[in-house]
Order: structure tokens, then C-alpha cells, then sequence
């Protein structure tokens, strides 16, 4: 028995375009849809459950995640109900349902809020810079230490057990059963996904789009890699110096194309930005960017003259890693990815 | 005896021919006495066949034909109008129906099809050598109508009689016009009120020169027929001088001391009302009324109005019309004790009901002391049913459920309107509406007629529950402040104008008309026409379109001064009756009364009443009447036909 609750529509709103309530369930989205299987059957259903305000049923439902957002049930709809951009919506909904902290959803919906963190974060890191009187050599080296310390922190009290409340609601919830061998035999699946986002390729004519974002999380993963594990700004190593350029500009000339075609609103992806998108996109463009501008400081020697470079960097780093990462768009990486490997696990049972 | 008949066996394509062997029907015709010309054809109704049958009746001389084909239903009239271009009398013709009653009842055997065609083409052989040359009788009409019903059809259909220059008399049962439509607030698609709508219509009907309307009226006998209705009308007291000068204030002071309190029907029974009343204060007409029934004449009213005449008396007043037409409109369907918790649930009240209650609640929604937040409208309650006998949808209903909820979602606060239909109906522009409400976060759940929506009291709570077909089946449940039971179209009460009339009631209980496509506004009684929600439910436009079209028929009918009837009638030989009564009473239509003949009484047949439907002849006893058109000769030469 479950009650209907009309409120969560609204709370879904805040989350992204919501036109979802003109929905006269004729299921054409479903149809449309290259994705949907006769295991996970959606748009229609999330939609349903939106409007019903159902919130245990998506909460528990995986549907949302398998969606990549091609936007045919979009054109296709009626209604003018957008189920796309709703399946997006309860994208964005689930991160801030994992979020144990509250923050995500915080940051989601209010946009004053996520200024005034972003504003935070900048202060913190000017004031930093003033208390270390602007030197260079130290605070380069901090800036290597928090990247270190962010990833293992953020990742410990954030990410890790926010996958384990993911998992908590769609596998232990429901009640599934599931055979702890069978989380290894299926992890191959999980790392798939994480590396190859090869699900895209299901939507009609995401060809072009699946290969630049594989770009984009390579080069962005490996830029990560070579800033902290390699050390790119401390290095005299050319080869390394070499890679890290490459990295950051293929990271920013991605993301510009991304930022270009959500201004543009040229596919049915880029209609709806929300908040959380435009920072995500944005803040991966300038890291790029500012990191291969340090670099170049570095290389014509002018960033002793010019530490407010790096300081720009450190700000939009830190920005990264303390919010966006832990709390924002960035999320979607691995939320996809387990979403995958748990259905398949799912399924398996 | 007609001696030189032509026969025409139609193939109908391949429908007849298929299984019916024509050539064979054709060779036995040609054999019969008195066929002079037997052919097979292709299609009997088609142009070219209907000029070659004109022309062999010219050419040939023929002095009568037989079309075997198919129903007469479908082609008599054709066939009657090849014999009269051909410059017979249309009654020399019989149709024989070889398809319906042959080839497709028997498409299993052949063989016995075509005997049987055979037989039945002697059988309208024989029939049309009796026929006889008859001519459609004429009655004088007169140029005036009575409307029956001041609602919104009645209303529209006086007016634009009164415009074609028929004399209209508008009779309303209740003291004021309006009927349902005043009942209801806003409308759609224009907005305005129903009452502004009826405010209308009264000022041009009150100002016409050629309508007379009465309110508090209604018929209690007939005499005479189409052309001629002589209608008695009782007129109901008002207790009110006619001259009164609309004091408000006297009025108001009146009402205030009127000790009586009844249900308030204008409001659906969910307020009272004092024994002198006026249901809004631009109701027409503007001089208030005392309901009769509820008043006990105590007197107090009289001391501060003097515009109160507690003894008037019932008037009767006899008009004259050439039809009727009839607009009496619905009643809402009253749910049974414990449907859906009516009458058990306090809080469960019919779409009726809630309209009246958002038009009294002007700034928030309270019900039963209670403020109205969560409201569950449960769809087809009475309409649709499986078991129960209203199998019909009522057709306005989804409709005006989902305009209420938008109207009552924009006027109060945070209101949820939950929606449990079987399929909603928003046809036509209508579907806007459900646009609307849904994009206005309105949730529709849906379940079929086997497993309906549950309301259930829990503790201080109304819970309705469904197994909502759109999630999977599962069980769903919403706790409503208040439950609206959408309940759709039954006729009004109209059991008096019915024993009067005899107009037919179909099985779902509405009047019923001659043929729902080609005649959809005629009864089987001449001259009575019926129009709006008193024959099908109907919302207001598609009543006002049914209200007009009775009209022009009604103009049509009357407005000439002559109306032609059908020859098909009951004659008596007067010689033989000996007035034994028995075929008044098999009479459905009292066509049949008394008169003196040399030195008996006989039975006479009004012209103008007898449908032809020749329920006397089996009952008379002495064998004294006759069918014309069908007449004993022609009957048992026909059967004889049949079984030799």
C-alpha cells in the first residue's frame, strides 16, 4: 500500500524543467526509448511514480541511472511532458538521496546556496595565501598536499559511504538476495562501465557524443594522475611535462564544446541546464585551463611574478574537489557505473 | 387486382447472390398470374436500375412491382418514389426482403435460402395485386407550440420558435426559469456564469410578443392530436401578488420570519431553505415564490410583506397547440445508501453537490466545519454500471469533474484533486480541460468496472483506496478531506407528462426518438418532439443543438397550417362493430373513441392519433377492422402464398 503524496512533484521541480505532471500515460516514451529492456521498463514508469510522488519506488529503482538522456522520448511525447528531463531531474533527486551529508541537495536546489560555498571556498583559500604571505614555493606544495589529502578524505567520508546508501536502497531495501560471490563475478561489469560509458551507444545516434565524453574522462582522469601522482607542476621530467599539456587541453577544448552546445541548446541534453550542470561543465573547463596556463608559467618562469595564476587555479581546484566532487555533477560517474553493475547483479539473482 | 406487376430480384452485389439462387427466384415469379416482367439485377437501389424500373413501368404499363432486395427499412422509400416517378402510386409497391430474412440468415444453406426467397417473393406478389392506390391523409395544423421545460434547451428552442413565427407556450413546473443550467457557475468555453447565460435568455423571452411563459405550471391533460393538442396546464400559486414591487428588504424581512425550513433542492439538499424563497437574487422571474407544499399558511410572512396573498388558488388554463415539444431535462443520478460511503461517510458528497458548495464558499473551502484540502472525485458513478441498469456514459460528467477541480484549484488554496476514472472522456475541445488539470498536478488514477475505487472510513480519516491500472496494478490510497462522487444522467422525473403523452421511454429510461441518426428529435408521436438532456445526456451546447433542431422541426411541422400523415391507418366497417370496448383498451395511441353510427355506437379511428401499428385488429371480435396498406385480403393471400 503506498500513500500519494502530490507534494513531491514540487520538490522534484526544484531539480530540473518539470512539465512530467501533463503525463496521460500512453507510453510512447517507453516505446521510443532504445534503452528501455523488458527488465527496466521507463521513462514511463518513473514518471508515473514522479507524479504519484512514490519516492520509496525511485528511491529503490535503478531506472533513472540507465538512462542516457538522447531525448527522443522528449520529441516524441504528446504530452510536451519532457520524461527525459525528468529522468535527468531524478538523477540529480537520487545524488542528493545518497548524499548522507544533506549538501547535495542543499547545493542542487538553491543556487544562493552554492555561491555563497563557492564564495567560502575562494575566501578560504585567498586567506590561506595571505597567512603563507604569498609564497609561492609553499603553497604550490600545499596545493599538491590537499589534492592528495582531498581525494583520500572525499572519497572516505563522502563517496564510499554514499555508495554504500546506494546500495543499501536498491539491493538490500527491496529485500534482494544476493550471493556475496556474486558481487566479484559481476565486478568486471562495474569497471566496464566506469571506463567505457559503452551503455551511450545504445541511444540512436550518440556516436559523437559517447567518444568525446570517453575523451573528456580519460584525459580528465589522467590529468588527475599526472598532477598528483607524477607531480606535472613539480616536475623536470619533459615527457610528463608534455602529457600534462596534452591532458588539460583536451579536458578544455571538450568541456568548451560542452559549455557551447548547453548555451546553444542544440540536442535535447542541452535544453534544461540546471545550476549543477553549468558549474560542473564550467569548473572542468577552467581546471584545464588554469592548470595548463600555470604550466606555462611555470615553464617561462613567470609564476614567482604571477602566484595569483596559481592562486586562480587553487581556488577553482579546491571549488572541485570540496564541492563539486563530493556533491555535485561529478557523482554521476560512479552512480552510473554502480547503477549498471548492481542491475546486472539484479538480474543475475 | 393488379395484373400487370413487374418483379426486380436484386443480387445486392454478391450478398444476395452468393446464396441465393435470383435466376431461380426470377423463373418462379415470371410463372406467377399477373407478372408481366421479372429481371434480375445487380443492385436494385442503384441509378441506372431505378430508371429502368421507371421506364418499364411507363413502357410496360405496369399497374404495380415488387422489388425483392433488401430490408424494407432501407429502401422502401427509395423504391415508393421509382414507383411514383414511374407514375404509380407508391402503395403498389412491395418491398421483399431476400437478404436479411434470406441470404444472410441462411448463407449455411443455400438451396433452402433460395426456396424460401421464393416463397416469400409469391407471398409479395400476392400481397401487391390487393394493394391499393393510396394517398397521405392531410390535417390542419395550428401555428403553435408548447415547450415543455423553461431550461437552457427550452429556453433556446421558445425563442427561436418565436423568431420562425410560431406561437410558443413555455411551461415550467418550477416558480422560476433556468432549470439545471442556473445551478452551475462557471461554464465552458466562454467562462460566463449559467446563471448570466439564463439571465439572458429570460429578457428576450420575456420581451417576445409571441411566447407565453408559464412558471409553476404543468400538464395535466391532452385531448386531440398533432395539429391540434388541446392541453390543460394546473398553475401552482405563487403566494405572491403578481403586481408585488420587488421590495427587496420586505422580502428578506420575510424570509427571516418564515418559520419553515426545507431541504434546499437548488443547492442539492446541502443547505435549507425557508418555505418562501428565490434560489438567487437574480432569478427570474424576480417575484419570489412560496413553495405550497412546505408552507403551512402560518401567517407571519403576511404581516410584514404585503405583497403576500396566502389565498391564491391552483389556476387551470387550456391552450391550443400544433405540436409539443418536450425539454424536461435530468436529475442528477442519487447515489444509493453506502455507494462509495454516500450517506454513511459524512464527507462523501456528489459532484452536484460540490459544485453548489464552491459557489456558496467564497473564501475558503469548508465542509462540515472542516477546511477542504484533499479532494477524491471518483468518475462513472452511476453511469457505466455493470450490474446496476444505467449501462450508458453520461458524457458530461468527466468533463465537468475536471472543470470543477480546476475551478475549485484556483479559487482556494493548496488543493489536490485526485482523479479515480475508468478512462476519462474529455472528447472534443474538451480534452484542453484535462490538459490543463493535469499539467496543473491533478493526478488521475484509473482502475476498470470490476475492481472499483474503495472509500473507507479509518478512524477520523477518509481513506479512498484503488489498484491503479496506470502503476502496475498496485494498491494506492489518498486520504480525502472530501470524496465527490461524479455521478452522471438519469431523466427528470417525468412519469405525469409521460401517462399524458405516451411518449416511448427507451431502456435506459430517456425518451426515445423515431431513429437516433435520421431522426433524432421525433417521437413515434406526431407532433411530439423531444429536445436537451430529457432524451440522452447531454451537456449544455449539444442540448441547446438538440433544443434548435426540435425546434426547426417543430417550425417545419406547424408553421405551414397542413401536416401530411401517413395513409397506413386502422378503418372500422361500420356495419360490423358492435362497440365491445375491446380495442380501446389494446390502443396504445387512445386513437379509438365512441361515436353514434344509424342506430349503434360504433368505434370511430382518429386520423391524426392512429399510428398503423394494427394492435386492434387481432382483439376485435367481430373481425370489424381493417389495416390499410395491410388489410385482411392482402395479409391472407400473402400468407397463403407462403405455405402452399
Amino acid at each position: 500500500m503506498a500513500k500519494i503524496n502530490p507534494d513531491f512533484a514540487k520538490e522534484i521541480f526544484k531539480y530540473g524543467n518539470g512539465d512530467f505532471n501533463a503525463c496521460y500515460n500512453c507510453g510512447n516514451c517507453t516505446a521510443v526509448c532504445s534503452l528501455t529492456d523488458e527488465h527496466n521498463s521507463f521513462p514511463r514508469k518513473m514518471v508515473r511514480a514522479s507524479v504519484l510522488g512514490l519516492d520509496e519506488k525511485i528511491t529503490t529503482s535503478l531506472d533513472p541511472w540507465l538512462c542516457y538522456y538522447c531525448g527522443d522520448c522528449a520529441t516524441t511525447c504528446p504530452r510536451e511532458a519532457n520524461p527525459g528531463e525528468l529522468m535527468m531531474s531524478l538523477r540529480r533527486w537520487l545524488t542528493a538521496k545518497y548524499d548522507w551529508t544533506g549538501l547535495s541537495g542543499l547545493l542542487q536546489k538553491s543556487l544562493l546556496f552554492s555561491l555563497f560555498a563557492f564564495i567560502i571556498t575562494a575566501i578560504g583559500v585567498i586567506y590561506y595565501s595571505v597567512y603563507q604571505n604569498f609564497n609561492v614555493e609553499t603553497i604550490m606544495h600545499h596545493g599538491h598536499l590537499f589534492e592528495m589529502l582531498s581525494i583520500a578524505s572525499v572519497f572516505t567520508f563522502i563517496i564510499l559511504p554514499n555508495l554504500f546508501r546506494m546500495w543499501y536502497f536498491v539491493i538490500i531495501k527491496p529485500g534482494i538476495k544476493v550471493k556475496f560471490i556474486t558481487y566479484f563475478k559481476e565486478f568486471q561489469d562495474l569497471l566496464i562501465h566506469m571506463f567505457t560509458q559503452k551503455r551511450t551507444l545504445g541511444c540512436d545516434d550518440s556516436q559523437t557524443r559517447w567518444f568525446m565524453h570517453l575523451i573528456l574522462v580519460f584525459g580528465y582522469l589522467a590529468l588527475l594522475f599526472t598532477t598528483v601522482v607524477l607531480d606535472w607542476f613539480g616536475t623536470e621530467n619533459l615527457f610528463i611535462i608534455l602529457l600534462g599539456y596534452i591532458e588539460s587541453v583536451v579536458i578544455f577544448i571538450i568541456t568548451f564544446i560542452f559549455v557551447a552546445g548547453r548555451i546553444q541548446k542544440n540536442k535535447e541534453v542541452n535544453k534544461f541546464s540546471q545550476p549543477s550542470d553549468w558549474f560542473f561543465v564550467i569548473w572542468l573547463f577552467l581546471l584545464g585551463f588554469t592548470a595548463f596556463i600555470v604550466r606555462v608559467f611555470i615553464d617561462l618562469d613567470l609564476i614567482e611574478n604571477n602566484i595569483w595564476m596559481y592562486l586562480f587555479h587553487l581556488i577553482v581546484l579546491v571549488q572541485w574537489a570540496l564541492i563539486i566532487v563530493p556533491f555535485g555533477k561529478w557523482t554521476h560517474f560512479l552512480y552510473r557505473s554502480f547503477a549498471m553493475y548492481f542491475d546486472k547483479i539484479k538480474q543475475v539473482v | 387486382m393488379k395484373n400487370k406487376i413487374g418483379v426486380y430480384v436484386c443480387m445486392c452485389g454478391s450478398n444476395i447472390s452468393d446464396y441465393v439462387d435470383v435466376d431461380k427466384v426470377k423463373e418462379a415469379a415470371e410463372k406467377i398470374d399477373g407478372v408481366y416482367v421479372a429481371k434480375t439485377t445487380m443492385f436494385a437501389c442503384a441509378d441506372s436500375t431505378q430508371q429502368e424500373i421507371e421506364n418499364d413501368i411507363k413502357e410496360q404499363k405496369l399497374d404495380a412491382i415488387v422489388v425483392a432486395s433488401c430490408s424494407p427499412k432501407l429502401h422502401l422509400d427509395t423504391f415508393r418514389n421509382v414507383a411514383q416517378r414511374g407514375g404509380l402510386n407508391p402503395y403498389n409497391y412491395v418491398q421483399v426482403n431476400i437478404r436479411e430474412q434470406g441470404s444472410w440468415a441462411h448463407s449455411d444453406n443455400p438451396p433452402l435460402a433460395t426456396e424460401k426467397a421464393i416463397n416469400l417473393v409469391k407471398g409479395g406478389i400476392e400481397r401487391v395485386k390487393h394493394s391499393k392506390e393510396l394517398i397521405p391523409i392531410k390535417i390542419p395544423s395550428i401555428n403553435a407550440v408548447a415547450v415543455v421545460g423553461a431550461g437552457i434547451a427550452g429556453m433556446r428552442a421558445a425563442l427561436e420558435l418565436a423568431e420562425m413565427g410560431t406561437t410558443v407556450h413555455l411551461i415550467e413546473r418550477e416558480h422560476f426559469v433556468g432549470g439545471r443550467t442556473s445551478q452551475w457557475n462557471v461554464l465552458f468555453t466562454t467562462n460566463e456564469t449559467g446563471q448570466e447565460v439564463v439571465t439572458r435568455l429570460y429578457h428576450q423571452i420575456n420581451t417576445h410578443p409571441k411566447i407565453t411563459l408559464y412558471t409553476g405550471t404543468e400538464i395535466i391533460g391532452k385531448k386531440g392530436s398533432v395539429g391540434e393538442f388541446n392541453l390543460t396546464l394546473k398553475i401552482k400559486p405563487r403566494y405572491i401578488k403578481p403586481d408585488c414591487k420587488h421590495d427587496i428588504k420586505d422580502l428578506e424581512k420575510a424570509i427571516a420570519v418564515c418559520p419553515i425550513e426545507v431541504d434546499d433542492e437548488f443547492n442539492f439538499n446541502i443547505t435549507k431553505r425557508k418555505a418562501i424563497y428565490k434560489n438567487y437574487c437574480s432569478e427570474f422571474p424576480e417575484i419570489p415564490a412560496i413553495d405550497c407544499e412546505a408552507c403551512n399558511k402560518c401567517g407571519e410572512c403576511v404581516k410584514i410583506c404585503a405583497d403576500i396573498d396566502l389565498n391564491q388558488q391552483p389556476e387551470e388554463v387550456n391552450i391550443s397547440v400544433g405540436a409539443i415539444q418536450l425539454s424536461t431535462g435530468f436529475n442528477p443520478y442519487e447515489p444509493t445508501k453506502g455507494e462509495f460511503g454516500f450517506g454513511e461517510i459524512d464527507n462523501v458528497i456528489t459532484l452536484q453537490q460540490f459544485k453548489r458548495l464552491i459557489e456558496l464558499n467564497e473564501d475558503a473551502l469548508i465542509y462540515n466545519n472542516k477546511t477542504i484540502k484533499n479532494i477524491a472525485y471518483i468518475y462513472c458513478v452511476g453511469s457505466r454500471q455493470i450490474d446496476g441498469p444505467n449501462k450508458y456514459c453520461s458524457r458530461y460528467c468527466c468533463t465537468s469533474a475536471i472543470h470543477t477541480a480546476i475551478l475549485a484549484k484556483e479559487k482556494y488554496s493548496e488543493i489536490n484533486n485526485f482523479h479515480f476514472n475508468r478512462g476519462i472522456r474529455t472528447y472534443g475541445k474538451q480534452e484542453k480541460l484535462y490538459h490543463e488539470a493535469s499539467e496543473a498536478g491533478d493526478i488521475f488514477l484509473q482502475s476498470f468496472e470490476e475492481a472499483p475505487p474503495q472509500v473507507e472510513r479509518a478512524g477520523n480519516e477518509t481513506i479512498v483506496k484503488i489498484n491503479d491500472i496506470l502503476t502496475d496494478n498496485e494498491e494506492l490510497e489518498v486520504n480525502a478531506d472530501l470524496v465527490v462522487l461524479v455521478t452522471g444522467m438519469v431523466p427528470r422525473d417525468y412519469e405525469g407528462i409521460v401517462n399524458i403523452l405516451k411518449v416511448p421511454i427507451g431502456r435506459d429510461k430517456f425518451f426515445n426518438e423515431i431513429h437516433p441518426k435520421l431522426r433524432p428529435v421525433e417521437t413515434v408521436i406526431d407532433g411530439v418532439l423531444i429536445s436537451g438532456a430529457c432524451q440522452a445526456p447531454l451537456n449544455i451546447t449539444e442540448s441547446v443543438k438538440s433544443a434548435l433542431s426540435a425546434a426547426s422541426k417543430v417550425n417545419s411541422l406547424v408553421s405551414s397550417g397542413e401536416i401530411k400523415l401517413e395513409p397506413t391507418m386502422a378503418v372500422i366497417h361500420n356495419d360490423k362493430c358492435t362497440w365491445c370496448d375491446k380495442c380501446t383498451e389494446a390502443c396504445p395511441y387512445d386513437a379509438i373513441s365512441k361515436i353514434k353510427y344509424k342506430d349503434k355506437e360504433v368505434a370511430e379511428v382518429s386520423k391524426s392519433l392512429c399510428k398503423g401499428c394494427g394492435m386492434c385488429l387481432p382483439v376485435c371480435p367481430e373481425n370489424a377492422i381493417d389495416l390499410i396498406g395491410y388489410t385482411d385480403i392482402e395479409m391472407e393471400s400473402m400468407i397463403e402464398a407462403l405455405i402452399y
